[in-house]
């Protein structure tokens, strides 16, 4: 029924999680860790008229277990009831060329990272029965899959995910708006970026789609690398999806650089927490499953 | 105002550029690192960037400055002070050289009058407190006050004497370290001629000396000597020439008493040979003159000369055939004459005799019984056979070997030695020779040399021993047993048997015994090296007298003097900025830019 903690993938380092398998399984071995670390099931929304029973999950309350079921067949199953009104969540990916960096060979690059952040997350609010759909971009929208809360669902999702390149700059608003067109009602809206955009633009369009009634929740995903200026005496430092460049010696600038960095990160919070945005600063470093927790802990959906 | 001890030191200057350089270098070509957080990076920059700026111009500055100081510091600055004509009280060696050399003329002036004019503007500016030592040829350090001083550079003449340079600087320094002032100034007033230094370790201190006036050009006599040593009556005198070789002949003259026996041409570096026949028997003093100089003191040399008659000379049969005809050719070169004063002979005679050891072994044994009779203390020994040199003075005999030999016994000092043992002896009015003069005794009868050693033999061991004895002013020497006074030119002087120092008046002075005979002369000259006027470059002086030698004019001197009083030392203060510099330097180095702002 449980797994041991050693056993756990979601307790893993990411970079070793990966080496595992494919996203699908890395996903999966994810949510089934994360889940079972549950007390309680995240699934909330049971109503009161039945819809069907399932395999027990390690989480489920023990309240809706089906007691008869368990003396007739020895079988653990939970009772599932027909919720009134589902919820319909988007990713919002970033797919940008900034994305696809790593600051060391022995870390995910912050893409393939957010791949199976994101791949994790649409399981677990697919398995709740929750519409999920994904909008990919980077300067311009790349791809789009209306959110679908049929089972198979996943599966799309995940086609998606892994045929992605990444592409060049990054401009999140078109990919936003489209938010609008593709929710027509109340939904949750997830935004999984490196954040190395225009801040303001991004925060006007968040607010917009909090004012539109969604739920609004943004993974800011980081190399460790990023917050701590290294490399040789001196380097010419140059963006992957502008070019520009700058000549710097890491030595003088190190301790300036991670101000400016944690003051930068600080601002998203402040923010996102002014705007009623959850925020989520994202270590590429980081287990899944504490991503996973941190997200969920305040989130009524979603755990 | 600041100068340099070292300045070549400061070509190393060059060095301080090397920061730059390097910054320069530095900056080619960093390499490109892929990085997404560059706006980051950039917004450090736009924040940052001016006081970067500053940081790293500050680290230039500073390392530069660190480079720059420690050149300098090598360099070893010193910053005059401005302080008047007054100065802390100082001991002050003055070294005033009026030895001979001084004696020379440079654009009509006495080289002393030079000297003593830059010592009287050292005198002025000497203070009350200030104490003297003048030192001069005499090389004696003598604490003198000013206006005593003042006395001794108006009454100073020029002294036959050779004053040792480095010897007197290491007397002055002395004294003057010995003095409980502390501050000193050795002041060197000289000629400075190379020939005046020995070689010694450089003294650790500072000497002003006054630069030197131009050397004039000089010829002197190196050397001269009688040729024969006694005259019978002709004879020669041999001199050596000095000088610079200008490609000009001088004249030189040989004269005895007031006469001119001889005159030749010679250039430096030369020898000539000056032939006379003197009438007069005995003793007499020889002069060898060049033509006048603006050095004249060097421009004659004395020489004794004995001229005595031909020795009365007979060899016997026992002597052997090659003495036979050495002395037949001897008299007819008016070396000899027929007479039985003088016999060679290998039996002791009754007259001053030259014993040969007999060719039958068997009558040793007799001769050496008649050398006892005669109270003759030496005695001819163990016949030896081997191959010996001759060792002693006996001229040219001294290239011949000994094959066969009587090892002469005896105490007293022989003449010449053969295989370390006595060969040749002389004890009262008898001469000992340890071996024939036959073929397979000694090659010396088929030589060229024999008949000048039988000359030897007879006119110098045997007829007339005497001394000639040769020494520079108030050098000490040894005089022979017997003697009682020196005279020359009618003056007399007591002397001594044993060491006393020569006179100081060049020429010759004979060696008078008890009842007025004349043993021999003493040839007194002047010292050759003061002859040699060229003087020593700085490099030379600091290497022989001090480390620290300066020659300026007499102006400067006077104006110099005292200036170390005056003067500070920045070595150590550039040493201390330089250090202050890599400290901030490092302070600054790992304040890691504008970190420490920001929190």
């Amino acid at each position: 029924m449980t797994n041991s903690t050693s056993q756990r993938l979601d307790l893993l380092d990411p970079y070793t999680v990966a080496q595992l398998g494919g996203i699908e399984l890395v996903a999966r071995g994810v949510v089934e860790g994360f889940l079972a670390g549950l007390h309680r099931s995240p699934f909330r929304g049971f109503s009161v008229e039945f819809a069907e029973h399932r395999p027990y999950q390690p989480g489920d309350e023990l309240r809706y277990l089906d007691w008869k079921m368990l003396a007739r067949s020895d079988r653990l199953f939970v009772k599932q009831y027909e919720e009134e009104t589902n919820l319909r969540a988007m990713i919002v990916f970033d797919a940008s060329a900034s994305m696809d960096w790593s600051g060391s060979q022995d870390r995910l690059t912050k893409l393939e990272y957010s791949k199976r952040l994101v791949a994790a997350l649409s399981l677990i609010t697919l398995r709740q029965r929750d519409a999920t759909g994904l909008i990919i971009f980077d300067e311009v929208v790349r791809d789009a899959v209306r959110a679908r809360a049929r089972s198979g669902h996943w599966w799309t999702l995940l086609l998606a995910i892994d045929r992605l390149v990444p592409g060049g700059g990054t401009a999140a608003e078109p990919a936003l708006r489209m938010v609008t067109d593709l929710l027509r009602r109340r939904g949750l809206v997830i935004l999984v970026s490196d954040l190395l955009l225009d801040r303001a633009l991004v925060l006007r369009t968040l607010q917009y789609l909090r004012h539109r009634g969604h739920q609004v929740m943004v993974f800011h995903v980081m190399d460790p690398a990023e917050l701590k200026l290294g490399g040789p005496a001196e380097a010419r430092f140059r963006d992957p999806e502008t070019g520009a460049s700058v000549t710097a010696r890491p030595r003088e600038l190190r301790q300036v650089y991670e101000s400016t960095v944690r003051r930068t990160v600080a601002a998203w919070r402040a923010a996102c927490r002014g705007g009623g945005i959850d925020y989520h600063h994202v270590l590429t470093t980081l287990p899944f499953g504490y991503v996973l927790r941190r997200a969920t802990a305040r989130r009524t959906r979603l755990g | 105002m600041i100068s340099f001890l070292q300045p070549l030191a400061l070509l190393a200057l060059a060095a301080a550029a090397l920061p730059t350089l390097l910054h320069l270098l530095g900056r080619r070509l960093p390499p490109v690192v892929v990085f997404p957080a560059v706006r980051y990076l950039t917004a450090t920059e736009r924040e940052h960037s001016s006081r970067l700026r500053l940081r790293n111009l500050l680290l230039l500055v500073l390392r530069t400055l660190a480079l720059a100081l420690l050149v300098l510091a090598a360099a070893r600055p010193v910053a005059q002070l401005s302080g008047g004509g007054s100065h802390p009280p100082t001991a002050v060696a003055l070294i005033v050289d009026n030895s001979l050399s001084s004696r020379a003329v440079v654009d009509g002036a006495l080289t002393l009058s030079v000297l003593r004019a830059a010592g009287r503007s050292v005198l002025l500016r000497l203070a009350p407190e200030d104490r003297l030592w003048i030192v001069l040829a005499d090389g004696v350090p003598r604490r003198l006050t000013r206006l005593e001083a003042q006395a001794v550079l108006d009454s100073l003449r020029p002294t036959p004497l050779r004053l040792d340079l480095t010897a007197a600087v290491r007397a002055a320094a002395a004294a003057i370290a010995a003095d409980p002032l502390p501050l000193t100034e050795v002041v060197l007033l000289s000629d400075l001629q190379a020939s005046a230094l020995s070689p010694q370790e450089p003294l650790d201190m500072r000497v002003l000396a006054l630069e030197p006036p131009r050397a004039p050009l000089n010829r002197w006599i190196d050397s001269a000597w009688s040729q024969p040593r006694v005259w019978s009556p002709a004879g020669a005198v041999v001199a050596a020439l000095g000088g610079a070789g200008d490609g000009h002949a001088t004249t030189v003259r040989l004269a005895v008493g007031a006469n001119d026996v001889s005159r030749a041409v010679a250039g430096a570096g030369e020898q000539v040979v000056l032939s006379g026949n003197v009438a007069a028997r005995g003793w007499a003093t020889a002069v060898v003159q060049l033509e006048r100089d603006e050095f004249r003191a060097d421009d004659q040399r004395f020489v004794a000369l004995n001229v005595v008659p031909p020795a009365k000379t007979m060899a016997t049969e026992g002597a052997g055939r090659f003495v036979a005809d050495a002395l037949a050719v001897l008299e007819q070169g008016g070396r000899v004459s027929p007479g039985d004063a003088v016999v060679l002979s290998d039996e002791l005679g009754p007259t001053t005799t030259i014993v040969f050891p007999p060719s039958d072994p068997v009558l040793v044994g007799a001769l050496n019984r008649s050398l006892a009779d005669r109270g003759i203390s030496w005695r001819f020994g163990q016949l030896l056979e081997g191959e010996w040199a001759i060792t002693g003075a006996v001229g040219a005999a001294g290239v011949a070997a000994v094959f066969r030999r009587h090892r002469l016994l005896g105490d007293s000092r022989a003449i010449a030695l053969a295989g370390g043992d006595a060969w040749l002896v002389r004890e009262g009015n008898v001469v000992l020779v340890g071996s024939r003069m036959e073929v397979g005794w000694t090659d010396l009868p088929v030589s060229a040399p024999f008949v000048p050693f039988i000359d030897f033999l007879v006119n110098q061991v045997a007829a007339r021993e005497s001394w000639v004895l040769s020494a520079t002013p108030a050098e000490v020497v040894e005089l022979p047993a017997g003697t009682t006074a020196l005279s020359r030119a009618g003056e007399s002087f007591a002397a001594s048997t044993g060491r006393m120092a020569a006179p100081l008046v060049p020429g010759v002075y004979f060696l008078t015994a008890a009842g007025g005979d004349t043993i021999g002369a003493l040839e007194l000259n002047y010292d050759v090296r003061e002859s040699r006027l060229a003087a020593a470059d700085v490099g030379l002086l600091r290497a022989r007298l001090a480390s620290d030698v300066q020659i300026m004019a007499a102006r400067d001197l006077a104006r110099e003097l005292f200036s170390a009083a005056r003067r500070v030392n920045l070595v150590g203060l550039c040493l201390v900025l330089a250090l202050a510099c890599v400290v901030l330097e490092f302070a600054v180095a790992s304040s890691r830019g504008a970190g420490r702002a920001l929190r």
